[in-house]
């Protein structure tokens, strides 16, 4: 059998053949040793050390290109490690040691919207043309009659890289255990009225208007009218009335839900 | 002149790689999620085949055929392929750090990519490329080649970036959660295929 297989071989014809790809070989091999010694490229070792501890996301809520324009920027002093939010603190002290900077740990948080308007709010118009909510907004600050109303365009759920955001019933809703609270959202919104909360708040104010008490009993039916009841009421004093709409420090709250129960319109919501 | 309007409508529509001739499917799926990345990708694509034709032509037609031993040509065209990716790789490191960023990891992938060797199996069967571009069989020459590497990369752009266009677009309807993400995709692939195969019939 073996001595048939030898007799069909043709000794010239592999000669060639182990000759050319020899020789291509041998070629191609010279090139790129000459062109990788050309194009040598000195590699930032502390960028890519921290790197491999970023989340890998490649979200772009840092606001850089990717992680690793974001690493290269923390290696060179220009980015704050807070600056990411996909990425776990561990990892984060573990980039704070190679940096050699002190790190604190924050906690982690996630997005909220503070507004529930969207089908319970009226519309001053009825808006059709391109989608996303920055043409809306551009055109007489959008269709809804309270100038911070969620317009429900869904340019967050498409910036989302992590298909957290949604827009349910004309209003967006972040989803508490899909965020990764990398910021795009926030940066995206044209009304401002994302906020990043710590995720182990309990309650959040689910409205951000401007207008007169009277004009949002008018136009949306959860909207805030700015009463004060549940700065009145929280006993922690975790709550205060800044514009007409409260804000709650979720350093002082502690998660009681007097607000939750007193307020008139339900615009503060547990989560 | 005519050959040349042949090449173009020959390779970015008639003969379309991914939608005609069903090569590359593996990046028109994969990397047509966005425009941008498809664009990158589709342009990366063409580089290489363009430089993967001006490369494995002449060593075809010059070396393996005078020595007769044309069965070498698929080892010794992914060898080019593989060697000619790695270069530009690192040419583009050096040169257009930018550019390289652009096409980050599409570029290596294009080593494995079926539709550059694809392309270099094409040109180099003159029979079938000759009646595909409307030339007697003795015409062909390398210039026919190159060009029509660099055109059916760019078809392979107009076909990558005609689905991430539609893909983006259905990626916000309200569609059925069983129907959601690929499924919907290839039977977008199947229209654009079937919109594609009209050009055919001319």
């Amino acid at each position: 059998m073996l001595n048939l297989l030898l007799r069909e071989i043709n000794v010239t014809t592999l000669g060639w053949v182990l000759g050319i790809v020899a020789v291509i070989a041998v070629v191609f091999a010279v090139l790129i040793v000459l062109v990788s010694k050309l194009c040598f490229v000195p590699v930032d070792e502390k960028a890519e050390a921290i790197q491999a501890n970023l989340a890998g996301a490649n979200c772009g809520g840092c606001g850089y290109a990717g992680c690793a324009d974001f690493a290269k920027a923390l290696a060179q002093g220009k980015a704050k490690i807070n600056g990411c939010g996909p990425t776990p603190n561990e990892n984060k002290s573990k980039i704070a040691e190679i940096l050699g900077v002190p790190f604190s740990a924050e906690e982690s948080k996630y997005a909220v919207v503070h507004c529930a308007g969207g089908e319970v709010s009226l519309d001053k118009y009825v808006y059709v043309g391109n989608e996303g909510c920055t043409a809306q907004n551009a055109l007489l600050g959008g269709r809804k009659v309270c100038p911070q109303g969620c317009m429900g365009g869904g340019t967050c759920e498409a910036c989302c890289p992590y298909h957290a955001v949604t827009v349910e019933h004309g209003v967006a809703y972040a989803n508490k255990a899909l965020c990764e609270a990398c910021g795009l959202c926030v940066s995206k919104c044209p009304k401002g009225i994302i906020e990043l909360i710590p995720k182990s708040s309990k309650v959040y104010v689910a409205c951000s208007t401007t207008c007169k008490g009277k004009d949002v009993m008018n136009t949306c039916k959860v909207g805030c009218i700015g009463c004060g009841l549940c700065a009145k009421n929280c006993p922690n004093g975790a709550i205060e009335m800044v514009d007409n709409i409260p804000v709650i420090n979720y350093s002082k709250c502690t998660g009681c839900k007097v607000c939750v129960a007193k307020c008139p319109r339900k615009c503060i919501k547990e989560i | 002149m005519a050959e040349f309007i042949m090449i173009i409508v020959s390779a970015v529509f008639i003969n379309n790689f991914v939608v005609v001739q069903f090569l590359g499917i593996c990046p028109f799926l994969g990397v047509s999620k966005d425009f941008k990345s498809a664009l990158g990708m589709g342009l990366a694509v063409t580089f290489v085949m363009t430089i993967t034709c001006l490369i494995t032509y002449p060593l075809y037609t010059f070396v393996l055929v005078p020595l007769g031993i044309e069965f070498m040509e698929i080892i010794i065209f992914i060898f080019v392929i593989a060697a000619i990716v790695q270069m530009i790789e690192m040419a583009l490191k050096k040169f257009s750090p930018t550019l390289y960023n652009a096409m980050g990891i599409y570029l290596p992938l294009i080593t494995t990519n079926c539709a550059v060797l694809g392309v270099a199996e094409l040109v180099i069967d003159t029979p079938q490329i000759a009646g595909l571009i409307g030339i007697t069989t003795g015409a062909m020459n390398m210039g026919f080649a190159v060009l029509y590497g660099l055109f059916a990369g760019l078809g392979f752009t107009v076909a990558i970036v005609l689905m991430s266009g539609l893909r983006e677009k259905i990626a916000r309807l309200p569609i059925n959660k069983h129907l959601k993400g690929f499924p919907i995709a290839m039977i977008c692939a199947c229209f654009i295929a079937m919109a594609f195969y009209v050009f055919a019939l001319i």
